[in-house]
């Protein structure tokens, strides 16, 4: 090598790495300015994927695109957040867009935490677990009892909710309670533009992440609230949901449970009772093969015909699924998932779905 | 002149791989939990380090916001920590603090540092900062705290 290109190379290198010492600096002075500073520090991810559905005796088999998903969040100073979740999802006329979640929150300290706005309601687990992104769940698509669209459970809420920990040791407690708007007319709908009644839902959510066992969480809801119904009547609607999750992936573990009791105002010999429970089990792979993860998960729901707000929606459910994940990269995973299914005793059918999905994030 | 050149050149390339390199060992060091040293705080159990770590917790008692200051990828001290306090592979790892971020409990990841020089100096520059470092590479700046009411220089200290 001539003396000129070595000379060259030598000051380049000298460049390159005075240039690495001058941009860590610039991060570290960006996060220590960070601290105090309420301009928003924003942070955004979107999430996504692509599914191919086969049914038994269909000819419609084909492709599919999920909800594309947006999320931006923003703390403004060391207590002040705001939360957005955006969703497009494809119709057979187009797409739709939706505010799924948008919410302003305080931070007092670890104990309360006020916030306002849309939110997942805090029933049960999956809910208030995983929302829009295919890629955070383990399999293709939601437990039907807490589908999107479900009337089982009133996926979303409008209202406040104040959160957090109670003091409790080992046991790691941790609380929600929730005042808002309650079902729409649309029972599948929340009350987004007002509430149709006076009267508010509430909810009580406790959990449990003991210490000592890391990895398993444990909890108990009760929500309550009053739909009025097209005819003019109004049902009580009261829900009691538990739930048991082992979250670590070797293995994972989910088991939840929910009963509802709706009955009518006026008229209390009109009533009826709604029974849904899943349970699903996962299981990272050991080694050199631990870019896959088996799972399988069965789920069953029962709705009394008398129930005054459910009876007449034919929601009786049996499912039963296997499948297989593949993270072929730490932000995106491949999904084959065969699906047993009976919807209202209309008889069984088979089906099998196959899904990309991603997540666009920064870590 | 350019033979000076040379050797200045030859030598800051040669200091930085050196810091680099060291930077990238854990070696025999145990790994130090350091804070601002304005804490009121001394000791923490290694359930209590994990709530923290897991952003379960944050604040501190005197309610100053908890900053949590994580190693860059590839560094030996991040790969023990996410082994030992967190117990989660690099993929678990990004996929807990996405869905932590994405279920709204906290409004942004960790902080990510680049070497050990920059973890002190911002555990000095930010109130409420907690890091991890190699005991060996600790300053007086910071303080030091207790993990099961051990220091890393005692015998059955957690994190060695």
């Amino acid at each position: 090598m001539n003396k000129a290109i070595r000379h060259r190379l030598l000051v380049l290198a000298f460049t390159v790495s005075t240039v690495t010492v001058v941009h860590a600096d610039e991060h570290s002075a960006e996060i220590a300015s960070s601290y105090n500073d309420e301009r928003p520090e924003f942070v955004a991810m979107g999430f996504g994927d692509v599914s191919y559905l086969s049914k038994d005796g269909s000819d419609t088999d084909g492709f599919a695109i999920g909800q594309v998903v947006a999320h931006l969040s923003a703390s403004m100073g060391q207590s002040f957040s705001v939360f957005g979740e955006f969703t497009l999802t494809a119709r057979e006329s187009g797409h739709t867009t939706s505010v799924e979640r948008l919410i302003v929150k305080y931070d007092f300290s670890d104990r309360y935490k006020l916030s306002a706005g849309r939110y997942h309601t805090p029933i049960g687990y999956w809910n208030s677990g995983f929302h829009h992104g295919a890629w955070l769940q383990t399999t293709v698509s939601r437990p039907e009892m807490v589908k999107f669209g479900s009337k089982i459970v009133p996926i979303h809420f409008v209202g406040a909710l104040m959160e957090g920990l109670i003091p409790s040791g080992k046991l790691g407690l941790d609380y929600r309670i929730g005042f808002g708007n309650g079902r729409h007319s649309n029972i599948a709908a929340a009350g987004d533009a007002g509430d149709i009644n006076s009267d508010k839902a509430w909810m009580v959510q406790v959990n449990a992440k003991p210490t000592r066992i890391y990895g398993l969480n444990l909890g108990l809801g009760f929500y309550n609230d009053e739909v009025p119904l097209l005819n003019g009547s109004d049902v009580k609607e009261n829900t009691v949901s538990a739930y048991a999750a082992w979250t670590k992936e070797d293995p994972e573990l989910i088991f939840e449970y929910l009963h509802s009791e709706h009955e009518l105002l006026n008229d209390s010999s009109v009533s009826g009772d709604v029974d849904a429970w899943y349970a699903q089990f996962a299981y990272r792979l050991p080694g050199k093969h631990k870019q896959w993860k088996p799972y399988a998960r069965i789920e069953r729901t029962r709705v009394n015909n008398t129930d005054p707000l459910l009876g007449a929606e034919m929601l009786d459910y049996d499912g039963s699924i296997v499948g297989m994940r593949w993270d072929f990269n730490s932000y995106a995973a491949l999904k084959a998932e065969f699906r047993n299914e009976e919807f209202d005793n209309a008889g069984r059918e088979n089906n099998f779905r196959l899904q990309v999905s991603f997540a666009l994030a920064k870590l | 002149m350019r033979k000076l050149l040379h050797m200045i050149a030859a030598g800051a390339i040669l200091l930085t791989s050196t810091a680099l390199l060291a930077d990238d060992t854990v070696g025999d060091s145990p790994i130090a939990i350091v804070v601002h040293k304005d804490l009121p705080i001394e000791n923490l159990s290694l359930e209590e380090l994990r709530s923290i770590f897991l952003a379960d917790r944050q604040f501190w008692e005197n309610r100053t916001r908890i900053t949590l200051l994580v190693r860059a990828p590839q560094s030996d001290e991040r790969t023990f920590v996410l082994e030992r306090i967190y117990q989660m592979s690099e993929a678990r790892f990004r996929q807990y603090w996405i869905a932590k971020m994405f279920r709204a409990e906290v409004p942004r990841g960790p902080k990510i540092v680049l070497s050990t020089g920059m973890t002190l100096d911002l555990v000095v520059a930010i109130p409420g900062s907690i890091s991890f470092t190699r005991a060996d590479t600790v300053t007086d700046d910071v303080k030091v705290i207790r993990v099961d009411g051990l220091l890393p220089s005692d015998e059955g200290y957690p994190l060695k």
